[in-house]
């Protein structure tokens, strides 16, 4: 680890704070941008029209960003300790495009217009579909390989899902355009509902929080960590669940937003060590921050779409990790 | 009181039924040739592997034993452990208390036993092969499970870091442990207070050394002839 560990225990609050800063800027910038004042007249609700930019565009979208980001990202930490490889991350291994094609099959059939928990489910069943394809493949040894190979068969596999049911459904416009939303991935024009979708984030994370131990000893491989004392059948089936509802949910709301799995757990565990107990706190905060920055310079670029982002930094991450790999 | 007993314990295609049983307090070696099975029988005393037959420890049925507490009846070191993110050695060795709430109870004597204190907040990734092999007997140690099962934890040693371990376990078994590690080397397989000998994937012997390692077991599952001879003998200063 790069950072000396007397200021290991600092990370935190400084990752609390930086994201606190950027909430505070994705108030305050938009097509409309508004001073400090101004946001807070809005947050307090004594300047009407700010009150009505605060609340109902930018607030959900923030929040929604929050959640997808601390999704995302420790739903890479979890599948890099549940398959001991340290580039196991959603969008690798499919379980992104599984989330993805669930969502634009539900829209293209006309379900997710039913009702507004139809998406998510989709979503969620696409994802736990993915997940479980991989273990299988995954099931002699999860080498780097593996799987990669893995995943570009899958994501290849669901990709054309996707164009079957963007193709066939050429002539709805209205639902192409919901589905080039859930493909690209972004948190613009969010909603209060989708924020309720997402909710559910905070439970799986508030679950997620006291397994950072036993996913050190799953780290070392499932017989040593049951010679230590972990019942590695129920941690593992835990473990697949969260990753893949964390994963679901977060592409329920915000489509397939790539690599944050991956960079966020990386770069925190080359600053603090590979300990989860201290990762999955971090992981949690710093892809909220990762996210909500990378949405801002997305607004800063001229509109640039969150996944777009995420993939123009994860893109040349990923390609400089493959070389570090012996 | 057998601290470990095996009755009909079978893996198929790596070991043949075995029945033994060890007594506490006991100072055992496991010997025999590569692909003996000495691995897999470790590994299934460990409960670390599926089995048939039954498994028992201290007259306890190991199904019985729910696995939490099992990490405080029996440690398990692998041989050549691989970590796919570098903990540091402290935090490995503290891993060995994870079943006791995660308190840090007996890390520091453990890394001072096994010399590893001023390598404490090294990553075992930054370790040669014999210093690792160090870290996980101290992991194993920290557990204060008085079934200690070891997959040969000599092997990469050096020779002074050899004798302490071995008087490390001497210590274990005089304060009513249990210990049962693989080795190659004979010579001090010779000394402990039993053998367990694996031939063919199957149990060859069991009993005192003197009794069982005979020439004519030396050649029938080694292939070597045994002297007798005064050479070069190492110990502890």
């Amino acid at each position: 680890m790069i950072l000396p560990a007397r200021y290991v225990r600092w990370a935190l609050p400084i990752l609390l704070a930086l994201l606190a800063v950027l909430a505070v800027a994705g108030l305050m910038s938009g097509d409309m941008p508004l001073s400090l004042a101004r946001t807070w007249a809005g947050l307090r609700g004594d300047d009407p029209l700010a009150a009505t930019i605060v609340w109902q565009i930018r607030m959900p979208r923030l929040i929604v960003g929050i959640l997808v980001g601390a999704a995302l990202s420790s739903a890479g930490l979890v599948m890099q300790a549940f398959f001991r490889n340290n580039l196991a991350n959603p969008g690798l291994l499919g379980v992104s495009g599984g989330g993805a094609a669930g969502a634009v099959v539900t829209i293209a059939a006309g379900w997710a217009s039913a009702s507004l928990w139809f998406l998510p489910l989709g979503a969620i069943i696409g994802a736990l579909a993915a997940s479980a394809a991989v273990i299988v493949l995954a099931r002699r040894g999860a080498s780097t390989e593996r799987l990669l190979l893995a995943g570009v068969a899958l994501n290849a596999l669901l990709g054309a899902v996707t164009s079957y049911v963007l193709t066939q459904y050429t002539g709805l416009y209205e639902r192409n355009t919901q589905i080039l939303f859930w493909l690209m991935g972004g948190v613009e024009d969010r909603t209060w509902e989708h924020v309720q979708i997402a909710l559910p984030i905070v439970v799986a994370a508030a679950v997620l929080w006291p397994l950072g131990r036993p996913m050190d000893l799953l780290s070392l491989g499932v017989p040593e960590a049951q010679s230590l004392g972990v019942d590695t059948r129920r941690l593992r089936r835990h473990l697949l669940v969260l990753s893949t509802v964390l994963t679901a949910l977060a592409t329920a709301v915000a489509g397939a937003v790539g690599f944050v799995g991956l960079i966020v757990p990386h770069i925190l565990r080359l600053l603090v060590g590979p300990e989860h107990r201290r990762l999955v706190p971090l992981t949690l905060v710093g892809g909220a921050a990762f996210v909500l920055g990378c949405d801002l310079l997305g607004r800063a670029a001229g509109g640039l779409r969150l996944g777009i982002v995420t993939s123009l930094i994860g893109g040349p991450f990923f390609l400089w990790l493959l070389r570090k790999l012996p | 009181m057998n601290a470990l007993d095996l009755s009909g314990v079978a893996v198929t295609g790596r070991l043949q039924p075995v029945t033994l049983g060890l007594p506490r307090g006991s100072l055992i070696g496991l010997v025999g040739p590569n692909g003996a099975g000495k691995s897999t029988l470790l590994q299934v005393a460990a409960g670390v592997l599926p089995t048939s037959g039954k498994i028992s420890w201290q007259g306890r049925e190991l199904r019985s034993i729910p696995v939490l507490e099992r990490a405080r009846c029996a440690a398990w070191v692998p041989h050549g452990a691989q970590f796919e993110f570098g903990f540091s050695v402290r935090s490995v060795v503290s891993q060995g208390r994870f079943a006791h709430g995660d308190d840090e109870k007996g890390v520091d004597e453990a890394l001072a036993r096994l010399d590893l204190t001023r390598l404490a907040d090294r990553s075992v990734n930054h370790l040669s092969d014999g210093e690792r092999a160090r870290v996980l007997l101290a992991r194993a140690l920290v557990t204060e499970a008085p079934l200690q099962l070891w997959d040969e934890p000599l092997a990469a040693l050096d020779p002074r870091h050899g004798l302490e371990v071995l008087r490390l376990a001497r210590s274990l078994t005089e304060a009513g442990s249990t210990v049962l590690f693989s080795l190659h080397d004979l010579r001090v397989a010779h000394g402990l207070d039993r053998v367990v000998v694996l031939r063919d994937r199957e149990l060859r012997a069991c009993g005192a050394p003197a009794e069982i390692l005979t020439p004519e077991l030396f050649l029938d599952v080694f292939a070597v002839r045994a002297h007798t001879a005064p050479g070069l003998t190492l110990e502890l200063p």
